[in-house]
């Protein structure tokens, strides 16, 4: 009902700009887009929005509240500030997500054109794996892994790159295998084309728009993940700095100084929420098939 | 539907030693036990004499066959450092997790379904938007976020409500809200839309038109049909749960299984770990095969010829 | 206007008597389940079929839907592996399918489906597709290519301008145009056409039937057209085989088969097409289920649906033999003479 509004707002009067934006998009995606905008900016540019280092001490200001001049969000334990934290937090915090979604799309995007290309032994094997995977709760199967091999950046990215990668692997399965049956790929095939044209030419950029959207989905739970592995002391470790691990190092002052832990919780909250809201907006728009 | 049962049996069979394996070949090639558990410092006869003990200087087959084998036999190990058998460490914490992840399985069932079907026959109203956006923040914010704001607010600064423990039953109030909270969020909104999809198909639009009464219509054919796409979340809400139980217990101190896995990760304790490991799996195959026998029983259409 | 500016293997080879395309005792079989755990039922798709195109000769084939004409042309392409018999081209057997000889031999027998727009890839301009089997089979430098891509689409009447359009942006008529020139890109010899213009509009219809004509005659194709429509199967074809259930009932010259058909099959086929100043009462109405591959009647497969049929026609299976110069029939009734002409 939201397509027949819009198609017919020209119709009747041409609306103010702001009233025809509002229109396209609701409240709450236009907030999320613009939230998420601004943790972007802030992700990437990290390095010059950082008021002091992350490991810099003023022992002079420990545990200072928010609105300090000089801490406009306080500072911790030690005297650093909450703020630079919170700024290279949604940088690592980020850069792991976003490894880990390509990752886990390339994971799951080759299993699932392996098993359309072979089916019979290479689909039973990517049943088993999914079968596994659907066995262990992601957090617990990483916990373990993390625990017993040391926590490092590189394992992290690896292990949350195993996250959600059957989701890749049903779609690009079955839209393959429904282009192949007698579709363009079939005719490709018929060409003279080799497996390696077929699927890398023709599939994936027809299935692409597909997986990015479900990207979407998959890059907030990435997010969550992470930071719920490094709230238990498993995931980034210190001096280095993630939302998570914020939070995990705060709880040991929730009584004396919540804003230590307030601070990444509202971002990370926001954050996925934001991207909840546009993800679930996008794919109204791009592609109703996948829920 | 026999043939289906059996080979969902199977499958079930395969993944358990699939879990098995992971366990044995991350807690095994992870590195030494018998140097960290001993210290770097422990002498060499020690230290040999440990490895000895547990097994440790066989060649990995060996130890792996005799491992699978001695899970067969019900025998999980010895915890290395509680030197009592890993089972009953395991076991004994059974309940106190049971105390907060059923209380939260029902309130996630009783909240996030109704709410759901209300909000799907109640579509764009004010009450739908708010069960919409309540349903997403829900399952945005994490569970370790909800349970912290819930210490600050009912313990810190109410203190209305115990910040850890489990000495009474007021203790269980903030770890089960805190674990519930997404789970309402996420049922909520599935059930939402897989009843929004069932009030749009052709046979509710016949029994309208029909003149059976709306009420009857949304109890006698909407409801039946919608529970069949709802079912199979459950499986996926008994993981979230049990992974939401290691952070929540955590938080409050809750002495169950999410707090000895936790504990037994940072002692590098292989047995519990593998232990806890093989229960969380089986736990969860179970839940998933129940799930789908249950989705076969459902769907009338898989009733004749089995799933796809 | 010439074609023909690709190498050509058949044209090299010494057997230039021996047809281009010779398919012996072909049988296909699919497994198909009631249910995902049902027992296998085997369907004889294909059936036993054996048949000779030579070069420039176009073989219709017609029958109805569940015949096996459209499994039947892709096993004659080696798309579709036979589980019997074998299919010779210019002399040797296919390759299987998917294995580099395979692929290569492509450049040299095309196809042409039903459904243009799910043949074509919806991202690629046409230029782009119809230079891609040149792309594959490395003909020629990328000046050459593009000049062919041009050629090419002036042969079967495509706009320059079009070049850069893309499937969706055609008519179903242009897009057909488009796979047929995308499979005449390398030069091939024999060229499947799997229904080729059912999917488009009868307007467009006959424009792209003589496309093909033209085509094969200005190229020397050897062409397979596999149709339901008998009328243009007579305009097109050279000969005709008629199936029914994965056989061949009848074969023979077009003009002779349709004039006089000789298998009651072919003769309800023949007399179902209306034509002006016809009476309809004359006309043979096939009664009974349509044929089901899954459950094929012992004997004679068209014996429940047929109008003569004998004793002998339930028990035993009739053989396609030789019945007049150049034509085969298989049916019991039809002996040297035409028994049921009249």
């Amino acid at each position: 009902m939201a397509l027949t509004d819009i198609a017919a707002a020209p119709a009747v009067r041409r609306p103010g700009l702001t009233t025809r934006l509002r229109r396209l998009v609701p409240w709450s995606v236009a907030f999320g887009m613009v939230w998420l905008g601004a943790t972007l900016f802030v992700a990437v540019f990290a390095d010059w929005l950082r008021p002091y280092s992350i490991t810099q001490m003023d022992l002079m200001a420990r545990l200072v509240p928010p609105l300090t001049p000089g801490h406009l969000l306080g500072t911790d334990e030690l005297g650093r500030d909450v703020l630079s934290r919170l700024i290279q937090s949604v940088q690592v915090s980020f850069v792991i997500a976003f490894g880990a979604t390509i990752l886990s799309a390339v994971f799951g995007t080759t299993l699932g054109f392996l098993a359309a290309r072979f089916r019979g032994l290479a689909e039973h094997i990517v049943i088993m794996l999914a079968d596994f995977q659907a066995a262990l709760p992601f957090l617990i199967m990483s916990l373990a892994v993390l625990a017993f091999f040391g926590s490092s950046m590189v394992l992290l990215v690896a292990l949350m790159g195993f996250y959600g990668w059957e989701r890749y692997a049903r779609i690009a399965r079955g839209l393959a295998i429904s282009a192949g049956a007698q579709g363009y790929a079939a005719a490709v095939v018929q060409l003279g084309g080799t497996p390696a044209r077929v699927y890398l030419k023709h599939i994936l950029p027809n299935v692409a728009s597909t997986l990015i959207v479900s990207m979407t989905l998959t890059f907030p739970e990435i997010i969550l993940m992470e930071s719920g592995l490094s709230f238990l002391g498993l995931g980034v470790q210190p001096p280095e700095t993630s939302l998570g691990n914020m939070i995990g190092f705060g709880r040991e002052y929730l009584t004396t100084a919540p804003w230590i832990m307030l601070a990444p919780a509202v971002v990370i909250s926001l954050t996925t929420l934001s991207i909840s809201l546009v993800g679930d907006w996008l794919r109204d728009k791009l592609d109703p098939t996948i829920r | 539907m026999f043939r289906f049962v059996l080979i969902r049996f199977g499958r079930a069979f395969v993944t358990i030693i699939a879990v098995m394996t992971f366990a044995f070949v991350v807690l095994r090639l992870s590195g030494d036990p018998a140097a960290v558990i001993m210290g770097p410092d422990a002498p060499i006869e020690a230290v040999n004499a440990f490895r000895a003990a547990w097994g440790l200087d066989q060649p990995v087959w060996v130890q792996y066959v005799a491992y699978i084998q001695a899970i067969f036999t019900g025998d999980f190990g010895v915890s290395m450092r509680g030197q009592s058998p890993a089972l009953d460490l395991v076991v004994e914490r059974i309940p106190a997790t049971l105390e907060l992840t059923l209380p939260a399985l029902l309130l996630q069932l009783a909240i996030g379904i109704p709410a759901g079907i209300y909000a799907a026959l109640h579509r764009d109203s004010a009450i739908d938007r708010g069960v919409i956006l309540g349903a997403v923040m829900g399952f945005t914010i994490p569970s370790f976020v909800m349970g912290l704001v819930l210490v600050l607010v009912f313990a810190v600064t109410l203190g209305w409500l115990p910040s850890g423990g489990d000495a009474t039953w007021q203790h269980a109030i903030l770890p089960v809200i805190a674990m519930s909270v997404g789970g309402i969020g996420i049922l909520a909104r599935f059930s939402r839309s897989a009843m929004i999809e069932v009030m749009g198909q052709p046979y509710i639009r016949t029994a309208s038109a029909k003149g059976v009464t709306w009420g009857s219509v949304v109890r006698g054919h909407a409801l039946p049909n919608a529970a069949v796409p709802i079912v199979t979340i459950v499986g996926f809400m008994v993981g979230s749960l049990l992974a939401g139980a290691v952070v929540v217990e955590t938080i409050f101190s809750w002495p169950g299984i999410g707090r000895l896995l936790i504990v037994s990760v940072t002692n590098r304790d292989l047995a519990v770990v593998q232990c806890i490991l093989l229960l969380v799996a089986a736990v969860m195959v179970v839940s998933n095969l129940v799930v789908d026998l249950l989705y076969g029983w459902l769907d009338p259409r898989l009733r004749g010829h089995a799933a796809h | 206007m010439t074609l023909d500016v690709m190498p050509d293997v058949t044209r090299d080879t010494p057997r230039k008597a021996a047809p281009l395309l010779e398919a012996d005792g072909l049988v296909r079989i699919y497994e198909t389940r009631k249910g995902l755990f049902g027992q296998p039922v085997p369907v004889r798709a294909v059936n036993g079929v054996s048949l000779k195109v030579a070069q420039g000769e176009t073989l219709g084939i017609v029958g109805e839907s569940g015949s096996g004409k459209s499994t039947l042309g892709r096993m004659l392409l080696g798309v579709d592996p036979s589980q019997e018999g074998v299919v010779r081209f210019a002399g040797a057997p296919l390759p299987a399918a998917g294995t580099p000889a395979w692929r290569a031999l492509r450049a040299h027998m095309q196809m042409v489906h039903q459904d243009p727009l799910a043949a074509l890839d919806k991202r690629l301009t046409i230029a782009d597709q119809i230079r891609e089997p040149l792309d594959i089979h490395a003909r020629g430098n990328r000046a050459e290519r593009r000049a062919r891509v041009a050629e090419l689409m002036q042969a079967v009447g495509l706009r320059p301008d079009q070049a850069g359009r893309y499937p969706h942006e055609l008519s179903g008529g242009q897009r057909q145009r488009v796979v047929i020139a995308r499979a005449l890109a390398c030069g091939p010899s024999l060229l499947v056409c799997d229904e080729p213009v059912s999917a488009l509009d009868v307007s467009i219809q006959a424009q792209v039937v003589n496309l093909l004509a033209d085509m094969q005659a200005a190229n020397g194709l050897a062409m397979v057209f596999i149709s339901h429509d008998l009328k243009v199967v007579r305009n097109l074809a050279d000969r005709v085989a008629v199936m029914y259930l994965g056989e061949i009932v009848e074969e023979g010259p077009v003009e002779a088969v349709f004039a006089a058909p000789q298998h009651p099959y072919t003769q309800a086929l023949v007399s179902s097409v209306p034509a002006p100043g016809k009476r309809l009462d004359g006309r043979m109405i096939l009664k009974g289920e349509p044929p089901n591959p899954a459950a094929r009647p012992a004997g004679c497969a068209f014996h429940p649906r047929c109008p003569h049929a004998v004793a002998s026609c339930r028990a035993e299976a009739p053989a396609l033999v030789p019945t007049a110069a150049g034509r085969r029939a298989a049916c019991h009734l039809v002996g040297g003479a035409d028994r049921l002409a009249a």
